[in-house]
């Protein structure tokens, strides 16, 4: 259980962030804030994105310029486990900084609304977070995913 | 009518209600168009979201059992500061709840004394004692004063004079009873004393009502007094027994 919440938070902060380091350190903390809390809270999948972002919030401006130095780093260090090959390295790089170009070119909405539900969270788990109103979730996905899409194909292919 | 991309995108992700659910799945089973957005819907999805993989770095090793002895460990500043007020006021609250505690006196002085309210003069040094075994306070009153005994008490009583001073005094037998002073207010803590309490008031005063347990007992209204006791000698002998 714990596994599965943990993971899905640390993916979202992950994606959201570009620093491998940071996500880790929000999703333990939120998870933190969690146990101390001492009781459930009524929707604890949004309530642990929204704690999250306020970490994220405050962490960013500070770490940013550490989390650029930190992501480039881990990048190779994550790619060179599996020992790929020098082509193979290339392309795998090369697909990361389009999707990350195209993901940072989208508005903070459509990012966090794309990024939350590829991690499977619930409409009502979103339009909390997000504090969006639960029947518009789908739509504004769809105009996420289509945003998504006209941002990746205008970054240069390889 | 075809349907609209928050019910293909509802459908798809399992968040309809099963009646509308039952409702688009016949519509799909009727409409080429409205399958094949949803097919291309999926598609899409399923493309962006395998391109997302391409951000991910290693899960860190985290287990629950380690954060959950952080939080033990690491209570952040403001729960230790929360923790040691909710300790103080549950004390406090013990405290006020004990029979003849003196904490309800304090707790109505800081109260009073919070609220900005004028604070009547206490000088229990300069009351005449009219021999060694009497203490007492007085006070002076502003526009509505009020002595207020604490608790009935069927063997006490309160001797009340009108004076010419300006002062409201208040004495018993040494040991009979604490005081405490607030703005326009005397708490008499007296439980169980069976003293006799001599009452000065000024006859200047525009008001001093006088309460057992939060009952009035005798009341003087300008020049009017009120009281259930006849006046003798120009006192009156009040009985500490609430009305």
């Amino acid at each position: 259980m714990f596994e599965a919440h943990f993971t899905r938070l640390y993916r979202y902060l992950d994606r959201l962030s570009g620093d491998p380091e940071l996500a880790s350190d929000i999703a333990q903390e939120a998870f933190v804030r969690l146990f101390r809390r001492g009781s459930m809270p009524d929707t604890p999948q949004a309530w642990l994105v929204s704690v999250a972002m306020n970490l994220f919030r405050n962490a960013r401006s500070s770490r940013s310029r550490r989390g650029r130095l930190l992501t480039a780093a881990r990048s190779e260090g994550v790619l060179s486990d599996p020992a790929p090959s020098p082509d193979h390295f290339a392309a795998s790089e090369e697909s990361s900084r389009r999707v990350r170009a195209a993901i940072d070119r989208l508005a903070e909405r459509e990012r966090r609304l794309l990024l939350l539900r590829a991690e499977g969270y619930s409409y009502r788990d979103i339009a909390t977070a997000l504090d969006l109103k639960e029947a518009s979730v789908g739509t504004l996905l769809a105009r996420a995913r289509a945003a998504f899409r006209e941002c990746y194909e205008d970054t240069d292919a390889p | 009518m075809h349907l609209d991309p928050e019910e293909i995108e509802r459908l798809r992700h399992g968040e309809l209600p099963p009646a509308a659910e039952h409702r688009v799945r016949s519509h799909l089973a009727d409409c080429a168009e409205c399958r094949k957005q949803t097919a291309d819907s999926a598609a899409d999805e399923a493309q962006i979201f395998a391109l997302l993989r391409h951000l991910d770095h290693p899960l860190p090793r985290v287990d629950a059992a380690t954060l959950a002895g952080r939080a033990q460990r690491a209570e952040p500043l403001w729960g230790r500061l929360a923790a040691g007020v909710f300790l103080f006021f549950g004390v406090a609250g013990a405290a006020y709840a004990l029979p003849g505690s003196p904490v309800r006196g304090w707790v109505q002085t800081t109260v009073e004394w919070i609220q900005g309210a004028e604070r009547s003069v206490v000088r229990p040094a300069q009351v005449p004692e009219r021999d060694a075994g009497v203490a007492g306070v007085a006070a002076t009153p502003g526009k509505a004063f009020v002595i207020h005994f604490e608790l009935p008490d069927s063997a006490g009583a309160a001797r009340v004079s009108l004076t010419e001073g300006e002062e409201v005094t208040v004495r018993a037998p040494s040991g009979a009873a604490t005081f405490t002073s607030g703005a326009e207010r005397l708490l008499v803590s007296n439980a169980g004393s069976g003293a006799t309490f001599e009452i000065g008031i000024p006859r200047d005063a525009p008001r001093v009502e006088i309460r057992v347990a939060g009952g009035r007992i005798f009341l003087k209204d300008g020049t009017r007094i009120v009281s259930d006791q006849p006046a003798e000698n120009q006192h009156y002998v009040l009985p500490l027994l609430e009305p």
